[in-house]
C-alpha cells in the first residue's frame, strides 16, 4: 500500500504565529440553549482570539451546530453572555451579524436552488441603483472574487444544477463576499476534493494572516493538526476542555470526545465470514451517483463503506434496498437475484434499510414508538391478519424488542417527536427486529446521537453479526467504519477505488486511496473517450 | 449488551423527559379546551335566548351536525395524509343530480318498484363518488399533482356533471320512501341522519384504529417517505383515501338531497361546504400537516360549526355577519391549534 | 411548463427528433397551445376575428392576468390566497359605496370622488392583504385556511354593505370615459394590465423585493440565514396579492357601472391560480415568471372564448377546464421527475 507521506501534498506554511493572549475576538460565557426534549447546549464558554483558528472538536450533536449558530445569530442563546470586540451583544439577528464581520459556512447549505451562482453570492446584500439591481456590477464582483478564491464555478450557473463539492465553493465564495473578520466554517472539506482542499488551507492561511478569527468545525484529525492554534471539545451540550493544538495526540482528543477510551467505545466484534449475504456486480444508478461498483458482503461480519459526504456511498446501500433507480447492474441477496427492487420486497426477503436522516426518511414523528417500530411489519401474520390490526399481538412483540433495545422510558406509546437522537434511533433499530431480517442496511447509524447510544447501537450490530446476520455500515466516521468492519470498501466519486481488510484499515490507507482513485478515474474516463 | 455501563444520563435526558412531560400536559389542556368552548357557547347562546337549550333545539343541532360530521369524516381521510378535497362539494351535487335521476327514472307511474329504484340511487350515487375518489387519488399518488390543483380539476368536473345532468335545474319527485330512510325515519325515536352518522362514525373510528389501512393512513400523512422506505404501498392507500373521502361524501350527497326530497345541482355550494367541512376537521384538531388526527376531531369540529351557527340563527345574528363571524373564528381556532403541538 | 432547459440546445444543423422536443420545451409548452388554439379557430370560426369578440377577449384576459400576477406573488413565496374572488367583491362594492357617497354629499366634486372611491377600494386590498399576511407570516397559520377565513369575511362585508344588490350612482366620467373608453381602439383595461404586468415584471427581475421572494419561497432557511427579513416581504406578497386583486375589481366595476358583491367569486379565485400554475409558477415556491402567467391568462381566456363560440355548453367547458388543469400540471411534474433522474 501507499504510505501517507506521499498523499496529496497540502502542507502549508505557516504564516502567522499562533496567537497567544492577547485581546479577544469574541468570548462567549456561559452559552445554554434549550430545544423541546433536550438542553442542547450546556453553561458552554468559548472564546477567539483574531488571527487564531479554533477547532471546535466533538461527535454528531455534541452541541457544535447549535453553538455556531448561537454565534452567527440563527438564534439567540436562553443563557449566557455574549461579547463581541469587546461589546455585549443582544438579540444578534443573522443580518447584523454579517454586519459586523462575522461570516458563517454553514454544512447545511444556505443557497436558494433555483437562483443562480450570483444571485445567491448577493442574496441579503444585493448590490443597486436607483432601488435597481446592478446585475453586472454583481457579476463583475462575483467573478472577482471566485477568481480569487481559485474555484472553478460558473457564476451564472443555478444552485439546483452544481454538484455538492461546487455548491460548498459558492456557500464559502458567499462567506467571504464582503469583509470578514469571523469565518466560521463547518466541516468545510467534508465533500471537497483534496486539491479544492489544499486551496481552501492555503485561504485560511492567508485569511489567519490578516488577523481573521477562524472557528473551525471539523472531526478529522489531520486537518485538526494541521489548521488548529486551540482545540475545544464538547460532548453531549457540554464544554470538556479547551486546549493547545501542540502536543495533543489522537487518542488523547478521541478520549476527550468519548468520553472514554476507545477500546470501550468500540466493542470487539468476532466476524466469522459465512454465505455471501449480498453480492453486488456492475452496480450502476440512474442519476450516475454511483458507477459500476462490484461488492460482496457475506453473513457474519460487517462490511464497510468508507469515502467523502456525497461519494455516492449512501446511494449505494439505497440502490441495493430499491429507494435509486438502476441503470445497469445485478444484485443477488444470499444467492436470490433481485429485479425491479422495491422496499417492499427487499423486507420480504430479509433486507432492511435504517435511513441516515431519521426526521427526513425515518420515522412519522408525530406517531407513537408501537407504530413506528411495527412500521415494516404490517404484513406479518404476528401484526395483522386480514389486514385487521391485532393490538394485544403487536403491543407485546414491540414492548419486547423496546425492551431488548433499552429504549427509555420503556413506554412505546410516546409520541416519537419527542425523543432524543439517541432513542429515535433505537425506534427505528427496532423495525429491523420486528422481521425476519438477515442483512442489515446502515446508513450512518451513529449521526446525531449520544455516546451512550452510541455504544449501545455497535453493541446491537455485535449482536447481530454474531447471531450470523450480514450487516453493511456506510459511515462518514473514519474511526467508526475501520473498528468496526471485517472488511473496507473506500468509495470516491461514485466508484469504488479500494478493498481494504486486516491491517490495511487505516486512515492513511483510505485518504491515501481517494488520491489514487482520483488518477485511476481519469486513465479511466480518457481510456472511453 | 448486558455489560454496557449506564452512560452519564445527564441534564440533558432528564430535562428532555421534563419537557416532554410539560408538551404532554399541554397537549391534554388543550385538547379539553375546545368542549369548554363549546359548552361556554351554548351558554352564552341560552342566555340570550333561552330556547337554545331547549329539547326540540338541541335535539336538532345534532341532526345538522351529522351531515358536517359525515363530510368531516371524509375530508379527515385525506387531511390525514397532508391533502384535502376541494371537490367534495361539487361531488355533492352531482351525487344529488345523479342519484335523483335514477331514483325518479326507475320508480313506476304507480309507485312500483321503489326498493330496485332506491338500491340503484344509493349505488349510482356511492358509484359516482367513489369514482371522484379514484379520479383524485391516481392524480395525487401515480401523477404526483398537488392535491390542491387534482381536486381543483375534479371540482370542475363534477360541477360541469351536476349542471349538464339536471340542466340547471332540481330533479323532483323523489320518492318518499327514500326521504323516509335516509331523512325522516326514526329508529328508537332517533332520526336517521344521526344514526347514519353514529354507524359512520363508529366504522371510521374502527377503521382508523384497527385496521392496517388507517394505520398506514397516519404513517404515510406524518411522513411520507419514511412510510415509503418501510415497504409501505404509499400509493395504493393514498387512492383509497380519495376513494373513502368520495364515497363518504356521496353518502352525505344521499342523506341531503333525502332531507330536500330533490336533486339539487347546487347543493354543494361551490366552496362553502368544502370549507366547512375543513374548517369542521381542522378545529376539532386535524392537522393539515398531516399525521394528526380522530374521529372525534371531526365531531367537535363539527359540533363546534353547527352550535356557532345555530346560535346566531336563534339570536337572530344576519346572515352576512355569521359569515364574517365564521371566517373570524376560523382563523382564530387554527391559531390555537397552532399550541396544541409547537 | 416553463423552459428550464435553455442551456441545452445544441447549434449543430442536422434535425432529429430529440432536437426538436428540446427546442419545444425551451420555448415553453404555452405559446404552442396558445398558437395553436389561435390558428385553429381563425380556419374553424370566422366570428372569432370580429372586433367585438376580440375586444372582449383583450378584456377578459386583462382582469384575470392582473388577478393571477397577485396570486403568483405569493405562490412564489410558497403561499396561496384563497381571498382574491371575495377581495374583487368586497372592492367593488366599498368603492361603488364610497363614490355613491362622496357624489351625495358633494355633487359637483367629481374628481374627488373617484380619487376616494379608487382609493377606497385599494384600502380594501390592503387591509386584507395585511390580514392575510400577518396570519401567515407572524403566527404561522396554514395559508390556505387564513385566506378560506378572509374570503368568508370579505364576502360577508361585501355582502352586508350591499345587501347583495348591485350599487349604481357613480360618476358617468368613470364609467364612460374610463371603464367602458376605448383608447386607440383598445379598452383601457388593457393598458393597465399591460403596465401592471409590465411592473410585476420589472420588480421580479430587476429589484430586491423580487429577488427576496423568489429566495424565501426556494429556501427559507437560506434566506433567513443571509439576512432577509422573512416576515416583512411575506406580508408584502400577501399585500400585493390583494392590491392587485382590488385594482382588478376596480376595473371590471367601472366596465360593469354598478358595484356588485357577486363579482369574482370563488370562480375567479380558482381561475387565478389555474393560470398561475399553467403559467409555470410552482405550489411548492420559488418559481414563476409574471410575464407567463399573463400569457396562460391570455391561453384560459381565448379557450373559454373559443369554446362558447363552437357553442360548446358551458357545463362541458368546466369539465375541459378541470382536465386541461391537472394534465398540464401533471405533465409539469413528469417532466421534473424526468430531469431530476438525468
Amino acid at each position: 500500500m501507499m504510505d501517507g507521506a506521499s498523499g496529496p501534498a497540502v502542507a502549508v506554511e505557516r504564516t502567522a504565529p499562533a496567537a497567544t493572549a492577547g485581546p479577544r475576538l469574541l468570548e462567549l460565557t456561559g452559552i445554554t440553549k434549550r430545544f423541546p426534549g433536550v438542553v442542547a447546549l450546556d453553561r458552554v464558554d468559548f472564546d477567539l482570539r483574531p488571527g487564531e483558528v479554533h477547532v471546535l472538536f466533538g461527535e454528531n450533536g455534541a452541541g457544535k451546530s447549535t453553538l455556531i449558530n448561537i454565534i452567527a445569530g440563527t438564534f439567540p442563546a436562553d443563557e449566557g453572555s455574549y461579547v463581541y470586540d469587546g461589546r455585549e451583544i443582544r438579540r444578534l439577528t443573522p443580518h447584523q451579524a454579517r454586519e459586523i464581520g462575522i461570516s458563517p459556512v454553514f454544512q447545511e447549505f444556505s443557497l436558494v436552488p433555483d437562483l443562480t451562482v450570483v444571485e445567491n453570492l448577493f442574496l441579503g446584500r444585493e448590490r443597486t441603483s436607483f432601488g435597481f439591481l446592478s446585475a453586472a456590477a454583481m457579476r463583475q464582483r462575483a467573478e472577482e472574487v471566485i477568481a480569487e478564491l481559485g474555484f472553478d464555478l460558473n457564476p451564472r450557473a443555478k444552485i439546483r444544477e452544481l454538484s455538492r463539492a461546487h455548491q460548498q465553493m459558492v456557500e464559502i465564495a458567499k462567506a467571504l463576499l464582503a469583509e470578514v473578520r469571523l469565518l466560521i466554517l463547518d466541516e468545510p472539506t467534508a465533500s471537497l476534493t483534496e486539491s479544492e482542499t489544499s486551496k481552501l488551507f492555503e485561504l485560511i492561511e492567508r485569511l489567519r494572516g490578516q488577523g481573521v478569527g477562524i472557528i473551525y468545525v471539523s472531526h478529522r484529525m489531520r486537518e485538526i493538526k494541521q489548521l488548529a492554534d486551540r482545540i475545544t471539545v464538547l460532548r453531549d451540550g457540554k464544554l470538556v476542555k479547551t486546549l493547545d493544538s501542540q502536543g495533543v495526540t489522537e487518542n488523547e482528543l478521541v478520549e476527550l470526545m468519548t468520553g472514554r477510551k476507545i477500546d470501550v467505545l468500540f466493542p470487539k466484534i468476532d466476524h466469522r465470514p459465512g454465505e455471501v449475504g449480498l453480492k453486488v456486480q456492475g452496480l450502476t444508478t440512474a442519476n450516475h451517483t454511483v458507477e459500476d461498483v462490484d461488492f460482496v458482503a457475506r453473513a457474519g461480519e460487517v462490511t464497510g463503506v468508507a469515502g467523502l459526504v456525497g461519494c455516492g456511498k449512501s446511494e449505494l446501500i439505497r440502490a441495493i434496498y430499491g429507494l435509486e433507480p438502476l441503470s445497469a447492474g445485478t444484485i443477488e441477496v444470499f444467492g436470490q437475484p433481485m429485479h425491479h427492487i422495491t422496499p417492499r420486497k427487499s423486507l420480504d426477503r430479509g433486507v432492511c434499510y435504517f435511513p441516515s436522516d431519521r426526521v427526513v426518511e425515518g420515522l412519522a414523528l408525530t406517531r407513537p414508538i408501537r407504530e413506528n417500530a411495527s412500521m415494516a411489519a404490517l404484513d406479518l401474520p404476528q401484526f395483522a391478519r386480514l389486514k385487521i390490526l391485532r393490538q394485544v399481538s403487536e403491543r407485546r412483540a414491540i414492548q419486547e424488542i423496546v425492551d431488548r433495545l433499552r429504549l427509555r422510558p420503556p413506554n412505546i406509546e410516546r409520541v416519537v417527536q419527542n425523543l432524543s437522537g439517541g432513542n429515535r434511533q433505537k425506534v427505528m433499530l427496532a423495525r429491523g427486529l420486528t422481521r425476519e431480517t438477515r442483512l442489515f442496511l446502515f446508513d450512518e447509524p451513529t449521526v446525531g446521537i449520544d455516546v451512550g447510544a452510541k455504544i449501545e447501537v455497535y453493541e446491537l450490530m455485535k449482536q447481530l453479526v454474531e447471531a450470523g446476520a450480514a450487516i453493511v455500515l456506510v459511515s462518514s466516521e473514519l474511526p467508526e467504519v475501520l473498528h468496526l468492519s471485517n472488511r473496507v470498501y473506500v468509495m470516491h466519486r461514485a466508484h469504488v477505488v479500494a478493498e481494504l481488510s486486516g491491517a490495511e484499515m487505516t486512515e492513511q490507507n483510505v485518504l491515501a486511496s481517494f488520491f489514487e482513485g482520483d488518477r485511476s478515474i481519469e486513465r479511466k474516463k480518457r481510456a472511453q473517450a | 449488551m448486558a455489560e454496557a455501563k449506564p452512560v452519564d444520563r445527564s441534564d440533558a435526558t432528564a430535562s428532555a423527559e421534563d419537557a416532554t412531560r410539560r408538551l404532554q400536559r399541554r397537549i391534554r389542556m388543550t385538547q379539553a379546551l375546545l368542549p369548554v368552548v363549546l359548552l361556554l357557547m351554548l351558554l352564552g347562546f341560552a342566555a340570550a335566548e333561552p330556547r337554545v337549550l331547549s329539547f326540540g333545539n338541541l335535539a336538532n343541532v345534532l341532526q345538522q351536525a351529522s351531515y358536517l360530521f359525515v363530510f368531516a369524516l371524509a375530508q379527515m381521510c385525506v387531511i390525514v395524509t397532508r391533502g384535502f378535497d376541494l371537490s367534495l362539494g361539487t361531488n355533492v351535487s352531482a351525487v344529488s343530480v345523479l342519484s335523483a335521476l335514477t331514483l325518479t327514472g326507475l320508480v313506476g307511474a304507480e309507485g312500483n318498484g321503489v326498493a330496485v329504484a332506491i338500491f340503484a340511487g344509493l349505488l349510482v350515487g356511492l358509484g359516482f363518488g367513489a369514482l371522484v375518489g379514484v379520479f383524485n387519488g391516481l392524480v395525487v399518488a401515480w401523477l404526483r399533482v398537488n392535491p390542491f390543483i387534482a381536486t381543483l380539476g375534479s371540482l370542475n368536473i363534477c360541477l360541469g356533471v351536476a349542471s349538464m345532468a339536471s340542466d340547471g335545474r332540481p330533479v323532483f319527485n323523489v320518492p318518499d320512501a327514500f326521504s323516509q330512510i335516509f331523512y325522516s325515519g326514526t329508529i328508537l325515536g332517533v332520526e336517521m341522519p344521526i344514526i347514519y352518522a353514529a354507524v359512520i362514525g363508529i366504522a371510521m373510528a374502527l377503521m382508523f384504529s384497527r385496521t392496517v389501512l388507517g394505520r398506514s393512513l397516519f404513517l404515510i400523512g406524518s411522513n411520507p417517505r419514511a412510510a415509503e422506505v418501510a415497504g409501505l404501498p404509499t400509493r395504493r392507500y393514498l387512492t383509497a383515501a380519495y376513494v373513502l373521502a368520495g364515497a363518504l361524501a356521496a353518502f352525505g350527497s344521499l342523506m341531503l338531497t333525502a332531507r330536500t326530497g330533490s336533486g339539487e345541482p347546487n347543493l354543494g355550494g361551490g366552496l362553502r361546504l368544502v370549507g366547512e367541512s375543513i374548517a369542521a376537521a381542522v378545529i376539532g384538531g386535524v392537522s393539515l400537516r398531516g399525521g394528526v388526527g380522530g374521529v372525534e376531531a371531526a365531531l367537535i369540529g363539527a359540533l363546534f360549526i353547527t352550535v356557532l351557527s345555530n346560535g346566531m340563527n336563534l339570536v337572530r345574528v344576519d346572515g352576512y355577519i355569521q359569515m364574517i363571524v365564521l371566517g373570524a373564528v376560523l382563523i382564530g381556532a387554527i391559531f390555537l391549534d397552532r399550541f396544541r403541538r409547537t | 411548463m416553463s423552459g428550464q432547459n435553455l442551456t441545452g440546445l445544441p447549434g449543430r444543423p442536422q434535425y432529429s427528433m430529440e432536437q426538436l422536443t428540446r427546442a419545444m420545451l425551451a420555448v415553453g409548452l404555452l405559446p404552442i397551445l396558445l398558437i395553436l388554439t389561435v390558428v385553429v379557430m381563425s380556419i374553424v370560426e370566422p366570428k372569432f376575428y370580429g372586433i367585438f369578440n376580440v375586444l372582449n377577449v383583450l378584456r377578459q384576459s386583462s382582469f384575470l392576468a392582473i388577478v393571477a400576477c397577485g396570486q403568483m406573488l405569493v405562490l412564489i413565496v410558497g403561499g396561496l390566497d384563497l381571498s382574491v374572488g371575495a377581495v374583487v367583491a368586497l372592492t367593488s362594492s366599498v368603492m361603488a359605496k364610497t363614490m355613491q357617497a362622496i357624489g351625495f354629499v358633494m355633487p359637483e366634486a367629481v374628481g374627488l370622488t373617484i380619487f376616494g372611491g379608487i382609493m377606497a377600494g385599494l384600502g380594501c386590498g390592503l387591509g386584507i392583504g395585511l390580514l392575510n399576511g400577518a396570519c401567515v407570516a407572524f403566527l404561522r397559520i396554514s395559508p390556505f385556511m387564513v385566506t378560506l377565513g378572509t374570503l368568508w369575511i370579505a364576502t360577508g362585508i361585501g355582502l352586508l354593505l350591499t345587501n347583495g344588490i348591485p350599487v349604481y350612482g357613480m360618476p358617468d366620467v368613470f364609467i364612460n370615459d374610463f371603464g367602458r373608453a376605448l383608447w386607440f381602439g383598445i379598452p383601457t383595461t388593457v393598458y393597465v394590465a399591460l403596465g401592471v404586468v409590465f411592473l410585476v415584471v420589472l420588480l421580479q427581475r430587476k429589484t430586491v423585493l423580487g429577488r427576496y421572494l423568489y429566495a424565501i419561497g426556494g429556501n427559507m432557511q437560506a434566506a433567513t440565514v443571509s439576512g432577509v427579513a422573512t416576515t416583512g416581504y411575506i406580508i408584502i406578497a400577501y399585500v400585493l396579492c390583494s392590491m392587485l386583486a382590488s385594482v382588478s375589481g376596480i376595473l371590471q366595476t367601472a366596465r360593469l357601472g354598478s358595484g356588485q358583491a357577486t363579482m369574482g367569486g370563488d370562480l375567479l379565485m380558482l381561475e387565478s391560480i389555474a393560470a398561475a400554475v399553467i403559467g409555470g409558477a410552482s405550489l411548492r415556491g420559488g418559481i414563476g415568471r409574471a410575464e407567463m402567467v399573463a400569457l396562460s391568462a391570455v391561453f384560459l381566456s381565448i379557450l373559454s372564448n373559443s369554446m362558447n363560440l363552437m357553442r360548446i355548453d358551458s357545463k362541458m367547458q368546466l369539465v375541459i377546464l378541470g382536465l386541461i388543469l391537472v394534465a398540464a400540471v401533471a405533465i409539469d411534474e413528469l417532466g421534473k421527475r424526468r430531469q431530476i433522474r438525468g
